[in-house]
Order: structure tokens, then C-alpha cells, then sequence
């Protein structure tokens, strides 16, 4: 990175600017920033036009009184009818796309989704109201290394709860803290890690002195990164992939539908002939549409995927339960047997619990057959749900908002299907002489106890090939001591033979940096993805500090990573958060800052 | 029983409804009278310039909201305006007062903000400007260009006949040419001021 000093060069600016005498700003200023702030309208006026205050109220209780009475009409016809069974759903239908008409009319009303989401654990069966799903798990708090020097996690390489927030942000929302979970926003990103050429990893580190929110002494931020080794698409082991599709009522919003026949077909293009696809979908019953299908015949599976249409209520249990029969009819060892899961995650039908689902996705693991949660869809959207199902079947979860999400997913369709190690789990040890105590940034719901490292039943995640995870950790040092920081141990087994195998590395104080201009492009921007997580989430540790500073280290690598598409939209997104912030805390009271105040007491693991 | 719109041509509405063109004539209006408004009420001109983009961005943000009938959108921008520079100063109640020892602060401008009250002290501008007169012609200009002038990298090198790199490299040189230059002068520069 270029030396360069965000804080000193501001003060320079208003040092330089206090010079200034007149009573007007510069043309530049004035010009800039007209042109920035236009940027900040709509760009399609007659949807705007329409939703002028003059007439709101006037259409929402006409919308109100027509879905009132289509209501009433479509039941009155299914109570006239009762041998008619198509009319009872016709009216569950329409009942149900009343929902979505309030829905809307709150959109209108400018509930935003931020607002309503909330972070209960109730599962969506029989919930009527229209809500988001997200759990919160708590923030990691300071460990004393007297008291422990073992921090042991289970690694992850999901990305959902990224996107998930970047759909939030997009939409001018801020999302609810509780869709944050760090290490997902900072494993979306591509660090670079070279491959190992010859082992199943290889590990990196790097640290560097970080100020981050109140200030703390000593204090150094740590990455450690993970990069499994590559194999090349042609030596990918056939795959028989079990598409299990939402077909349900509340697929038809935002053309999720759409969106998943879509990125079906973009994933068959990239299949090879000896790979096989079978597909179960669920509405109000689960049931098969394609047997598995040989690629040769892609007609036949395309033609499966374009006959998919929504209908009636959720019965994911069933769908889930009808997608493994098949996949267990087809199985092959030592190819990749894997259920994908395509949903909003939302079930109104079925069993009430989801640990059931949960305990045979955990047992077809255990037996070969893996899961991918892919998400679709906002607005009742069930992120616990599919993170859980994703975490439970050894696969992993993935968020989509759009086609490019969809092909960034596939690009590395090799390491979204491949799997080079299982039940990773790390353990740092760190050494009490040189770090004085230590925070796991995010992996709150990773959390593995120092004793399990080595019982190898307990659950770890997952790594594809090529696929890299990264975790954080902030440190605090003992003043003018140097040494060995940590020895950072990897466990993990061969997804074939299940041989176990650990290996380890040391990190030394002499191979920190000296600050952000002195580090790597893909270390400054881990450091920047989990600045902006730990504010978007409002982690205790992130009191005081400003996404400003964030944004303005963002911009700074964006300049030296131009071409980086991945950057550019980060920088779009803190400032678009930072603005969503700024008017936030100008509608609320000044917040207290309290250094020495409590830290956060309760720790929820899962 | 299909209600009609209401066609009209009043700017006022025009904002309401988020018409380029016409935010576009009211800021080139206002965007000079809301920093002259802040500069007159004691802050100092970089202040003065964030509360006038944070009032900009807020009023964009929220141009739906605006309500013709209660003003016209000048007013609408000015009443935003005065109320973020009111959150400003109770923001501000809420910091410790800053020293009165300027040099304390420019030992540590690599890494801590410089206080507004500071900034906006008459003898602050006083050093500033005689640290920047004893620039060399070259640095001195670019930091004013930069920084007064609110130019690019891109139109500085324009008119200085340079490359873009080296409008940063010469930036950079300037900065740090101007921070030793200020903590040189600011202990002879009290003095100056205490006789």
C-alpha cells in the first residue's frame, strides 16, 4: 500500500481551509457537490409521482376495499362450492396475496424491512405476520490469555449474511444488526491466498496496529487465512446434485422463481456429461419432477426447470425428506452426492419443529450425501433457517439477490461442489509472555470447546477446493514485548478417507507491521469488510469508531484494487450505510461514550 | 372513483417529487448561502463545508418529506441546516475543552483529530497562513489548489502542467512540508502574539 494518512491529511485540509476569508465556498465545492448529491434522487420520477402524499391514502384504502372484497368473493365461492377443491386454494391463494398487498402498502408506507425485522428464534410455522428472521448470537468479548489461551472455533465459509445486508443496503435500509455476522461478510471477499501446491492448506498471517473504536492500548490486528489447494474442473469428481426447489406462494414475490430458474440453467452450462441432476420441488406437497437425468439428456432437464411454477403453502419438511429419497436411490460413492436446497426459507406446513429436519440432514452427511442452502428472496425471508441447514449438512450457505451473485457462486463451481477437507476446526494457542488477552471477531456461532479440538465427533466446517476462510482476531500485547504471538493449529479430515490429519504455525511479533500503509491490499481489505461488519452489527468494541474512517480506507484501496468489482460495491455500501447512519443518529439523542463501562456479560452460543 | 392526478408545474412540487432539474437550481441557489449562513455563525470554513454537505445529502435524502405548504424549499434547506449546526455545538458540549497549547495538537495530527475550537481560533489561520507563505512556491500552491480551491488531482495537474501521480507525490511532500513548518513556527508564533 502507499503511505498515505487518512487523519493527518484531513487535518491538513481544514488547517489549510481555516486560511479561507471568504463567505462563499469554492465553485469546485459547490459544483461537486450539487453533482454528488443528484446522484441521491430517483432515477425513474412517474414510480415517484404516484406515490406523492397527495395521493397515498386515497389508493391504500382502495387497494384495502378491492383485496377486501376479492377476499370475500373467493370464499364465499369455496364455502357455495365445497366439492370444488380448486376454488378452496383459489381462496387460500388470494388470502394469501392479500398479505403480500399489505406488505407492499407498508413498503409504501416506508416501514422499511430493517424496521421489521426481528431477532426471535420462533420458528415461521403458523406465523402469520410478515417478518425477516435473524438470531443474534452475541459478540465475542476480551479473553485474558491467564485465563485462556486457547481460542478454538469451527471455520466457515458461508457468505449469506453479506449479501443478505447488501440487498438491505441497497434497498436504503440499514439491515438489523442481527443479519450481521462478521466472518461472512469478511469470507465474501477474495483475499488471494496462493494455493498450496502440495498440502490440503496452506496458512498466512499478518498483523498490524489497529485503533478501532474506543481507545485501547497495544492493541494489533490479526488475520489468519486459509487457503485449501486447487483442482482443476476437469478432475472434479462426477456429481449427482439433488435440486430441491421452493415452489410455494411466497417463491412467486420478486420473481424468486425467476431468479432460481435462472441460475439452474446458468449452473447446467457449466456441468459435464457425466454429472446428474434430479429435482424435487415443494409447494403445498413435496413431489419429484425429474428422476436423475445424465447431462447428455439437458433438454429434458431444462424442460424440467421451465415447467417450475409457484402454488399454494410451504411444506419444506416434505420436500426436504422427498429430495434425500432421491438422492439416496442415486447415490454413488465417491462421487459428490449433494442436496441443494433452493428457498426463502419461510415453512408453514409440516412438523412444527426444525431439529428433525436438522438430525437427518446431520445423518445423510455423516452417510455422504451433503447440503447447500441457497437463499432466495426479501421481505419474509428466513436467514436461521437456512444458515442452520446449510451448517447441519456440511455444505455451506449462500445468499442470492441476483444472476451476477449467482455467477460469482459458480464461478468456482469445483470448490462450490467439491469438498477437500471436513470438520475443520482451528485452534490458536496464544502465548501469555506477548499477548495479553484476545478477541475472536465473529465465529460466534462456531464456537467449539478447547477440549473438542482433538474429539474428532465433534462437528467442524467444511472447505472446498480453492476456497479460502479467514479469520480475525484483535489482540492486546503486553507493552514492549516481543516473541512468538500464537501457534495456530488446523485439524481436519480427508472427506474420502476420514483420515485425520493437524497441522500447525507460529506467528512472531517480528513479522507485524507497522500500520494500514505497510500491509497487504487483501489484509487492509479484510480489516476494512470487518471494521464495517463490527459497526453495522453495533459490537460493543466498535463504540465510538466512525464508518467515515472505514469509508475513507475503503476508497483508499479501492484506488490501488481498481478493477476489483467486489471493492467497488463495498465502497458503495459503507457510504451508502454511512449517510443511513449519519440520519439515523440525527433523529436520536447523542450517544454516551463509556470507555470503562461494562463489557458485554452475556455470551450466547448456540 | 379512479383519482386524478394533479398535474402542476410549481417547483415546489417539483422537489417534493425529486425532479433533477429543478434540485439542481435550488442548490446552486442555496448551497452558497447555507456555508455563508454557517461561517457567519462561528464555524470555521471546513466545518462550515461538512454542515453544508450533511445538510444537502440530508435534504435529498429526505425530499419526499418536504411540505410545500410550509415554506418554500430555501427555507425548507435552512431550517435543516440550522438544526444540524445545533446538534453540532451539543455535540460539542459533550467534549472535554480543548487546550489552549496549539503545539500539543499539531505533535499529534498524524493520528488525532484536531479540535473544531482550535480551528477556529483567529491565531490558527495566523500560523497556518505564514506557515504556508514560507512554503516553497510550488507546495504553496498545490495545497491551496487542493484545499481552498477544492481541485482534483486531475485539473491541479492541469494547470500546473503535471502528471496526476505526481500532483499526489507532490501533495504528499507538501503535507509533511507543511506540519514541520507549523510545529517549527507555532512556539515563536505564541510568543508573537502574547507581546
Amino acid at each position: 500500500m502507499k503511505k498515505h494518512n487518512e487523519q493527518f491529511e484531513k487535518n491538513i485540509a481544514r488547517l489549510v481551509k481555516s486560511t479561507g476569508e471568504q463567505q462563499i465556498p469554492s465553485e469546485h465545492f459547490t459544483n461537486d457537490l450539487i453533482e454528488e448529491a443528484l446522484k441521491g434522487l430517483p432515477k425513474d420520477q412517474p414510480r415517484r409521482q404516484k406515490r406523492s402524499t397527495i395521493m397515498k391514502p386515497f389508493i391504500k384504502s382502495f387497494i384495502k376495499i378491492a383485496a377486501c372484497v376479492t377476499i370475500v368473493g373467493a370464499l364465499l365461492s369455496a364455502i357455495l362450492m365445497p366439492s370444488l377443491q380448486t376454488s378452496k386454494e383459489r381462496a387460500a391463494s388470494v388470502v394469501m396475496k392479500y398479505d403480500q398487498l399489505q406488505m407492499d402498502i407498508l413498503y409504501e408506507e416506508g416501514y422499511a424491512t430493517g424496521s421489521m425485522a426481528h431477532g426471535g428464534t420462533t420458528p415461521p410455522n403458523g406465523e402469520d405476520v410478515d417478518a425477516m428472521f435473524f438470531k443474534t448470537y452475541g459478540v465475542n468479548p476480551f479473553v485474558d490469555t491467564e485465563d485462556d489461551h486457547l481460542s478454538t472455533f469451527a471455520i466457515d465459509v458461508d457468505t449469506g449474511s453479506y449479501t443478505v445486508c447488501r440487498r438491505y443496503l441497497q434497498q436504503g435500509n440499514l439491515p438489523p444488526k442481527e443479519a450481521v455476522r462478521v466472518e461472512e461478510f469478511v469470507n465474501y471477499f477474495k483475499y488471494d491466498y496462493p494455493a498450496p501446491r502440495e498440502d490440503n492448506f496452506a496458512v498466512f498471517f499478518e498483523a498490524m496496529p489497529w485503533q478501532f473504536g474506543a481507545e485501547r492500548k497495544n492493541t494489533q490486528l490479526m488475520r489468519i487465512g486459509l487457503k485449501a489447494m486447487e483442482i482443476p474442473d476437469e478432475h472434479r469428481k462426477p456429481a449427482i446434485l439433488t435440486f430441491v426447489i421452493d415452489v410455494s406462494g411466497s417463491m412467486n414475490r420478486e420473481n424468486r422463481l425467476g431468479l432460481v430458474k435462472q441460475s439452474l440453467r446458468m449452473l447446467i452450462d457449466k456441468l459435464r456429461p457425466e454429472d446428474k441432476i434430479g429435482i424435487a420441488v415443494y409447494g403445498s406437497r413435496g413431489r419429484h419432477i425429474l428422476r436423475h437425468t445424465g447431462l447428455e439428456d439437458k433438454y429434458a432437464i431444462l424442460e424440467a426447470i421451465n415447467s417450475l411454477q409457484s402454488e399454494g403453502s410451504t411444506n419444506a419438511e416434505e420436500g426436504i425428506r422427498i429430495g434425500y429419497d432421491m438422492a439416496d436411490k442415486a447415490f454413488v460413492p465417491g462421487y459428490i452426492n449433494r442436496v441443494i436446497l433452493c428457498s426463502d426459507g419461510v415453512a408453514n406446513v409440516g412438523r412444527t419443529g426444525h431439529e428433525e429436519i436438522f438430525k437427518m440432514i446431520k445423518d445423510k452427511a455423516d452417510k455422504g450425501v451433503t447440503l447447500s442452502a441457497l437463499g432466495f428472496g426479501m421481505g419474509n425471508y428466513n436467514d436461521v433457517l437456512m444458515e442452520r441447514l446449510g451448517d447441519k449438512g456440511n455444505g455451506y450457505y449462500a445468499y442470492i439477490d441476483t444472476l451476477d451473485e449467482a455467477k460469482r457462486l459458480f464461478s468456482n463451481l469445483t470448490g462450490a461442489l467439491q469438498v477437500v477437507a471436513r470438520d475443520v476446526k482451528i485452534q490458536v494457542d496464544f502465548n501469555p509472555d506477548v499477548v495479553r488477552s484476545y478477541r475472536l471477531i465473529g465465529y460466534e456461532n462456531r464456537d467449539v470447546a478447547d477440549v473438542d479440538f482433538r474429539n474428532d465427533k465433534v462437528d467442524g466446517g467444511e472447505i472446498g477446493a480453492g476456497h479460502s476462510t479467514t479469520a480475525l482476531y484483535e489482540l492486546k500485547l503486553w507493552p514492549e514485548k516481543a516473541g512468538k504471538i500464537a501457534t495456530t493449529y488446523i485439524r481436519y479430515k480427508d472427506p474420502d478417507t476420514f483420515e485425520v490429519t493437524e497441522i500447525s504455525a507460529d506467528f512472531d511479533s517480528q513479522q507485524t507491521a507497522e500500520g494500514f500503509s505497510d500491509i497487504s491490499n487483501s489484509f487492509a481489505l479484510a480489516s476494512v469488510v470487518t471494521e464495517f461488519a463490527e459497526i453495522m452489527r453495533e459490537s460493543y468494541w466498535a463504540k465510538g469508531a466512525k464508518l467515515e474512517d472505514t469509508l475513507a480506507k475503503a476508497k483508499q484501496i479501492h484506488t490501488e484494487l481498481e478493477d476489483n468489482t467486489d471493492v467497488n460495491e463495498l465502497v458503495d455500501l459503507i457510504d451508502r450505510a454511512s449517510r443511513l447512519l449519519k440520519d439515523k443518529t440525527a433523529t436520536e439523542p447523542a450517544p454516551i461514550h463509556d470507555e470503562d463501562g461494562p463489557q458485554p456479560a452475556e455470551i450466547h452460543y448456540k | 372513483m379512479e383519482p386524478h392526478m394533479v398535474q402542476t408545474t410549481d417547483s415546489s412540487l417539483e422537489i417534493q417529487i425529486g425532479s433533477p432539474d429543478v434540485w439542481r437550481q435550488v442548490l446552486a441557489r442555496t448551497v452558497p448561502q447555507l456555508y455563508g449562513m454557517f461561517i457567519r455563525r462561528g464555524s470555521h470554513p471546513a466545518l462550515a463545508e461538512e454542515l453544508t454537505q450533511k445538510t444537502v445529502f440530508d435534504a435529498i435524502r429526505r425530499y419526499e418529506t418536504y411540505e410545500p405548504s410550509k415554506g418554500t424549499p430555501e427555507q425548507w434547506l435552512f431550517t435543516i441546516g440550522k438544526n444540524n449546526l445545533a446538534l453540532e455545538m451539543r455535540n460539542r458540549q459533550n467534549h472535554a475543552k480543548p487546550d489552549s497549547d496549539l503545539l500539543k495538537y499539531l505533535d499529534a495530527m498524524d493520528s488525532a483529530p484536531l479540535p473544531d475550537e482550535v480551528l477556529e481560533r483567529k491565531e490558527t489561520a495566523e500560523l497556518v497562513r505564514t506557515a504556508l507563505s514560507q512554503l516553497d512556491a510550488k507546495e504553496q500552491a498545490v495545497l491551496t489548489s487542493k484545499y481552498l480551491d477544492d481541485m482534483s488531482a486531475r485539473q491541479i495537474g492541469q494547470a500546473m502542467k503535471l502528471t496526476e501521480k505526481a500532483v499526489h507525490n507532490l501533495l504528499y511532500r507538501a503535507r509533511i512540508a507543511l506540519r514541520d513548518k507549523l510545529i517549527q513556527l507555532a512556539p515563536q508564533f505564541r510568543e508573537e502574539q502574547q507581546i
